[in-house]
């Protein structure tokens, strides 16, 4: 399948066209997923998270005619938003922060070393030119869906200053990405 | 400190609001709000779209798993169990009702002229009927040739009607094979979709129809005849 047809899909599942929809399934049900599972580290979670991200897909797929990004980088972002939004729907103050706590650094996960060049390692590359810490904070907030509290507890630093250094760190990423 | 401090009006704030939500560092309610922006504001959308252009690199390489069949299972019954007569479709003591049916059918309609000569492709047989009908049909479905035969055993179909011919897979919703063209035998062209889910042996359902199938792509009128496929 090329991304043009997966836009065809989701255009088809915009107008309520049922095979479509199960085409688009099978095509990126295992690529949700994985999302899923990466951000939620729970397969039963995982598996209602896709439910309810196909649900949405199903009900507001004419949203991708005004997005700007590619057919799987929009599915994946309704994924990763959605797998977010349950993190945060789902956690007790107190559960919540000795999870961030117990959640291994981020910087060393498989997608840092898999992956080898083009986007992706354009996107490595900047990561390295931030410090250290900031580059796991800054994975761990969009990989992890840790939130400035989770970040700020488990980085030992108050809630502004991380607030503060990740800004500066999108900025950062950002002009070095557009070099 | 409050959303308002930090994500006025000015562009920058918007800017670096569109990038918190991307990052997804928001609490609840930050994110409740920018969700609700995106949909209002076409230039706030932009940005977003623009900060997941940057950052959408780092999750390329997740790896893809393979979710559990039950997951489509729930998502069809959250999107499409709320259509006409779907209670019925659906329930899995129905079919099971049918498929012990056609079993003891089978017995009197695996007849005369298919079984003659011995085939390397799978060749499968169901014999559709239901109580309270009189519908009945025989059906071969021959793999090499791609296409079912049917057999018109007995039961008319009313006036200005059709026969539609259905194949369920499991509890998934009915995948219209077709409108059953009139005569005493008949064949069908299978998509190679179908084909594969015949092979694994599916439900063979009949449903009455307006003229020309159903206009919804589910039935919408009484099941006549079913049974499930079985190996000869």
């Amino acid at each position: 399948m090329t991304p043009r047809d997966i836009s065809n899909l989701i255009v088809r599942t915009s107008m309520k066209d049922r095979a479509a929809f199960d085409l688009l399934y099978r095509q990126t049900s295992a690529k949700l997923f994985g999302v899923c599972l990466r951000v939620l580290k729970d397969r039963g979670d995982a598996e209602e998270a896709l439910q309810e991200v196909f649900v949405k897909i199903w009900t507001k797929a004419d949203r991708f005619a005004v997005s700007e990004l590619s057919p799987i980088s929009w599915l994946v972002a309704i994924a990763r938003n959605h797998a977010i939004d349950r993190i945060r729907a789902r956690r007790e103050p107190a559960a919540y922060i000795d999870a961030a706590l117990d959640v291994a650094d981020p910087a060393a996960g498989p997608e840092a070393a898999a992956v080898a060049g083009g986007e992706s390692g354009r996107i490595h590359h900047c990561l390295d030119e931030l410090e250290k810490d900031r580059a796991a904070a800054v994975r761990g907030a969009y990989l992890d869906g840790e939130s400035y509290a989770d970040l700020a507890a488990r980085h030992g630093v108050p809630l502004n200053t991380m607030r503060t250094w990740l800004r500066r760190s999108l900025l950062k990423l950002r002009e070095c990405l557009e070099r | 400190m409050t959303l308002a401090d930090d994500n006025g009006p000015e562009p920058e704030g918007d800017d670096l609001f569109a990038a918190e939500y991307v990052l997804g560092v928001l609490d609840a309610d930050e994110r409740e709000i920018a969700s609700r922006r995106i949909d209002a504001d076409a230039a706030f959308a932009h940005l977003v779209d623009a900060w997941e252009v940057h950052l959408s690199p780092m999750i390329a390489a997740c790896p893809e798993t393979e979710p559990p069949i039950r997951v489509k299972e729930a998502i069809d019954s959250r999107l499409f169990v709320a259509e006409p007569r779907a209670g019925l479709w659906s329930s899995l003591a129905f079919w099971r009702g049918l498929a012990a049916a056609a079993v003891a059918a089978l017995a009197i309609y695996v007849a005369v002229p298919y079984l003659n000569p011995p085939l390397e492709q799978p060749r499968l047989v169901a014999s559709l009927a239901a109580d309270g009908s009189d519908v009945r049909y025989l059906v071969v479905y021959d793999a090499a040739d791609r296409e079912v035969g049917l057999s018109h055993v007995s039961g008319e179909r009313a006036a200005g009607k059709d026969f539609e011919l259905w194949m369920i897979e499991g509890k998934n919703t009915p995948v219209s094979m077709g409108v059953i063209p009139a005569g005493q035998t008949a064949h069908m062209t299978i998509a190679p979709a179908v084909q594969e889910k015949l092979a694994r042996g599916a439900v063979l359902a009949v449903s009455l129809e307006p003229a020309g199938g159903s206009p919804t792509g589910q039935p919408t009128g009484p099941v006549v005849a079913a049974g499930d496929l079985k190996g000869i």
